[in-house]
């Protein structure tokens, strides 16, 4: 009976307590990639191809250079910025995925590619990974200093790793579900980050620093063409509608504000 | 003796954990004996039903809304009324992180281990213990109520892989030297830093899985650990992680050379470091790091959920067994980072003795100091006035102090994870914000138990004075006459104090020399034999620590030991009882101090 007592009194402490409100950073939810029920991969023949430029639209902002705050001679060696929006010439907008929403069957993966994200100057590259379902993703540490790969994964299980300065090379246990894009950070540099896209099919595309993406090997027909950027966010509520003639291409070109 | 009782009952209770009291000087041992015995009559209950919790039930969610729910939510996304103020936050049950496992990297929690940590709280958090106030039963009820917040419980196909404790190494020294190698190796010093308090070089900039700052745990404060502290504990705790905080875990191939057996590995190291290597040496390393990406293929095979052959599997354990007989060596180094026990606070018989020495006292760096034990003063945040300090990162001071016929000297030392001598500043104020510390005496010591107290947080009616320091003028300490927790003016008439100070590895040292008699009205003057009531705050700058806004402690008391006894020297019980009714009187000032807000 005390406890119940002593422990109500403490509920009323703590309610009447009141003090600063903390400000943690406004972390908008992260906009998901929409991904079919199910894939059917199979051999494609005289597929089509899509492509088209991502460009950014708006005042362009500029870049926020990072504050090194530690490993200066491997990590502060050279300027580095916050890859959230790289707008190249033209206004360019790199780092975008651009992506078919409801394919179902097509083209399988190609498992000669590997799979790697470097950690490289105390910065992650490429900042936008795809990584299939199934399929290893190898972590490189070119830098001689200790990193801790740390994934946000919630569908799969989520992953804090530490690769220490002397493992150049630590692959990752491959995912089982599709998911994304999750974070992908390092705490002992607090200012790394990445994003990886767990995918089901083959059909996404980063673009480059010109803004360019290329999906090739397209099944002949009618596709929803989504997107998804960091910064600028998804169109999954509205995606563009394109189609496909066999052997040929269509080009979807894309303007993205800030979110 | 109810008295005791409820003492002891708080003890692992509520107001130990919401206002940092978890002092065992509070500790009465019988009613502490009588309790011991119905918790173990409890804990047989539980290990019958060990293991995993009932089915969600209309009583577990009975539970979790009348106890849990004002600081996890409703809807258990840890946004209950209460939290507002608390850090770390209380936790979002919605994403299925957990930081207390004994479950590998990536797994969720066992059933026994939420029902653990609900009966033991997390120390360092305001995560109470249910241990008393809530039957098994219940406890075993709102573990099933949680897990329905989040789907993964219900989803996982097959139980969760368990760390083993197996094979675990004794302490000894041998195996903390292995252990303090792997501790820099594996890299917990970016975080943890070089004598593990916490102060890495990534420790400013941590932040958790909700973009709360969060800070790494002071190794060598076990009592401060969210999951126990011991070996086993800690083994546990690095192996699989700590989710939702930064903390990695540190398993299978993040091991340096991860299938090498330990000669292997010295030979591979070896030939990793020549200038030059023969044809041979050349395959002979190439060998070993074909060996390590098999071990390493195997233990990703596994990790992926594929049953391995048996050559695999033998491969497997095989890699395991280096990997594990290494985390006891490290989880015995972190162990030999901490007292067995958090000290005693300096109270009864652990009242501060400043011993005299004749001649020269000694100076910050004289190995005299080492002859002294030092006194405990536990800090807690300051919630009376504003600014409050909810999550105070400043976890105690010690003491030390020696006097001759002329002077008296202090050893003061603290840890604090960050050295910041106020070059941001305060958001509302626009003051920097700066490490401190203030040590305080009344002016005039009071005479008996019934003289009015010095002021305490602004309810008192003597004036105190005070030592304020500021690690911005590291050699410097500032007399002040307060009158209140928020008036506070500098001494007109400053005494010539002599102040050195240093910070190294999280921790401050701040020795300070003063006269035993000086001119000045409004300071304190020392004689031998008398008890003198004293003091601290302290302010950690980088957790936004400013003006009230401190870690405090209640009064104390210490005095300059009279001279010179073979014989030990005897404490009136009255100082005793005085200074154990000043420690309950901080905890009653701050339950007033609630309660009025209550009423309002
Ligand atoms: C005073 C606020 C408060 C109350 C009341 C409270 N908790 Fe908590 N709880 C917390 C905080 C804060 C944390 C997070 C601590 C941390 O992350 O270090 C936490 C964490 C937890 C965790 C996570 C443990 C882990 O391993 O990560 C569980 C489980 C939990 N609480 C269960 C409960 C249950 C069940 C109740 C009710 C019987 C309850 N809590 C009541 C504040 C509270
Ligand atoms: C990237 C930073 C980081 C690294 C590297 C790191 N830790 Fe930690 N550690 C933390 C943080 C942050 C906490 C506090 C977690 C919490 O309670 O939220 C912590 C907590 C702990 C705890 C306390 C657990 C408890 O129950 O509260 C132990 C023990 C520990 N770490 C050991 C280690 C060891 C051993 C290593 C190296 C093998 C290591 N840590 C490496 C950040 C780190």
């Amino acid at each position: 009976m005390k406890t119940y007592l002593l422990a109500s009194l403490a509920i009323l402490l703590v309610c009447c307590a009141v003090g600063p409100t903390f400000a943690a950073d406004s972390d908008a939810e992260v906009e998901a990639l929409v991904f079919p029920d199910s894939y059917t991969a199979s051999s494609v023949s005289n597929g089509g191809t899509i492509n088209g430029v991502v460009k950014f639209e708006g005042d362009v902002p500029e870049m926020k250079m990072l504050e090194i705050t530690k490993d200066q001679a491997v990590c502060g060696a050279t300027e580095k910025y916050d890859e959230a929006v790289v707008v190249g010439e033209g206004n360019a907008l790199k780092n975008t995925i651009v992506y078919l929403i409801d394919i179902s069957q097509g083209k399988d993966f190609d498992k000669a590619t590997k799979l790697e994200m470097d950690q490289q100057g105390c910065q992650f590259t490429p900042h936008v990974q795809i990584v299939p379902v199934g399929v290893r993703l190898t972590m490189l540490n070119s830098d001689k200093v200790n990193h801790n790969v740390h994934i946000f994964s919630s569908v799969n299980k989520p992953v804090n790793k530490q690769q220490t300065k002397n493992r150049r090379k630590m692959p990752l246990a491959a995912v089982k579900k599709a998911e994304g894009p999750v974070s992908v950070k390092c705490d002992i540099h607090g200012w790394m980050s990445a994003w990886i896209a767990y995918v089901p099919h083959p059909y996404f595309a980063v673009t480059n620093e010109k803004g360019e993406f290329t999906l090739e090997d397209v099944p002949a027909g009618t596709y929803k063409l989504g997107y998804w950027h960091e910064a600028c966010g998804s169109n999954s509520e509205a995606p563009v509608s394109v189609t496909v003639e066999a052997g040929g291409t269509v080009t979807q070109d894309f303007a993205l504000k800030l979110k | 003796m109810i008295f005791c009782l409820t003492q002891s009952v708080k003890l692992h209770g509520w107001l130990d954990n919401v206002l940092y009291f978890r002092s065992a000087n509070l500790r009465c041992r019988f009613a502490a004996v009588v309790l011991f015995l119905i918790l173990g009559v409890f804990s047989m209950l539980t290990v019958a039903d060990a293991q995993n919790a009932p089915e969600a039930s209309e009583k577990g969610k009975e539970v979790y809304e009348q106890s849990c729910a004002h600081c996890h939510g409703t809807e258990g996304r840890g946004d209950g009324a209460a939290a507002e103020n608390l850090l770390p936050q209380p936790r979002d049950f919605t994403r299925g992180l957990y930081k207390i496992r004994s479950t590998e990297s990536g797994e969720l929690p066992t059933d026994q281990d939420l029902f653990d940590i609900i009966t033991e709280g997390m120390p360092g958090s305001s995560m109470p213990g249910w241990e008393t106030a809530l039957s098994a039963n219940e406890r075993w009820e709102v573990v099933a109520y949680i897990k329905t917040f989040h789907s993964g419980f219900k989803e996982r196909e097959a139980p969760p892989r368990e760390i083993s404790l197996e094979g675990k190494i004794p302490f000894s020294e041998e195996s903390v030297e292995i252990g303090k190698g792997l501790y820099t190796e594996l890299g917990c010093i970016e975080c943890h830093g070089n004598v593990g308090r916490g102060d890495g070089t990534s420790a400013p900039t941590l932040t958790d899985a909700w973009n709360f700052q969060t800070w790494p745990a002071n190794l060598t404060q076990g009592w401060t650990y969210r999951g126990g502290a011991d070996t086993e504990d800690i083994f546990k705790r690095f192996i699989g992680g700590i989710a939702g905080s930064p903390m990695p875990a540190f398993e299978g191939d993040s091991f340096l050379h991860f299938g090498l057996t330990s000669e292997e590995s010295k030979r591979l190291t070896e030939l990793e470091n020549m200038d030059e290597m023969t044809e041979a040496d050349e395959e002979a390393s190439n060998q070993f790091y074909e060996k390590m990406d098999e071990a390493v293929n195997v233990a990703l095979t596994r990790a992926e959920g594929t049953e391995l052959t048996a050559a695999e599997q033998r491969m497997y354990d095989d890699a395991m067994k280096i990997v594990y007989e290494k985390s006891w060596h490290l989880a015995n180094y972190v162990k030999s980072l901490m007292p067995e026990e958090r000290p005693e606070p300096a109270i009864g018989n652990n009242v501060l003795r400043s011993q005299y020495v004749q001649g020269g006292l000694p100076t910050i760096d004289d190995a005299a100091w080492e002859t002294s034990e030092a006194r405990y003063f536990p800090l807690v945040g300051q919630i009376i006035v504003e600014p409050r300090q909810f999550n105070p990162t400043i976890d105690a001071i010690s003491v030390k102090s020696f006097y001759n016929d002329t002077e008296v000297v202090f050893l003061f030392t603290w840890d604090d994870r960050t050295y910041t001598t106020g070059d941001e500043t305060d958001e509302t104020t626009g003051k920097p914000l700066e490490d401190a510390l203030a040590v305080q005496f009344p002016v005039k010591v009071p005479q008996g138990p019934t003289a009015p107290k010095p002021y305490f947080l602004g309810g008192g009616r003597l004036p105190v004075y005070l030592w304020h320091w500021k690690a911005s003028a590291p050699e410097q300490v500032t007399e002040l006459t307060a009158k209140g927790i928020n008036a506070a003016e500098v001494q007109e008439v400053q005494a010539d104090l002599q102040v050195k100070s240093t910070y190294t590895d999280g921790q401050y040292q701040l020795w300070v020399k003063r006269a035993l008699k000086t001119e000045d009205k409004k300071d304190l003057q020392l004689e031998s034999g008398v008890f003198v009531p004293i003091a601290f705050s302290a302010w950690d700058g980088s957790n936004g620590d400013i003006d009230t806004k401190r870690t405090i402690t209640s009064w104390y008391t210490f005095v300059l030991e009279p001279v010179p006894s073979s014989r030990r020297f005897v404490y009136p019980p009255l100082i005793a009882l005085l200074s154990f009714g000043l420690l309950i009187g901080l905890r009653a000032a701050v339950q007033r101090k609630n309660l009025e807000k209550l009423s309002t």
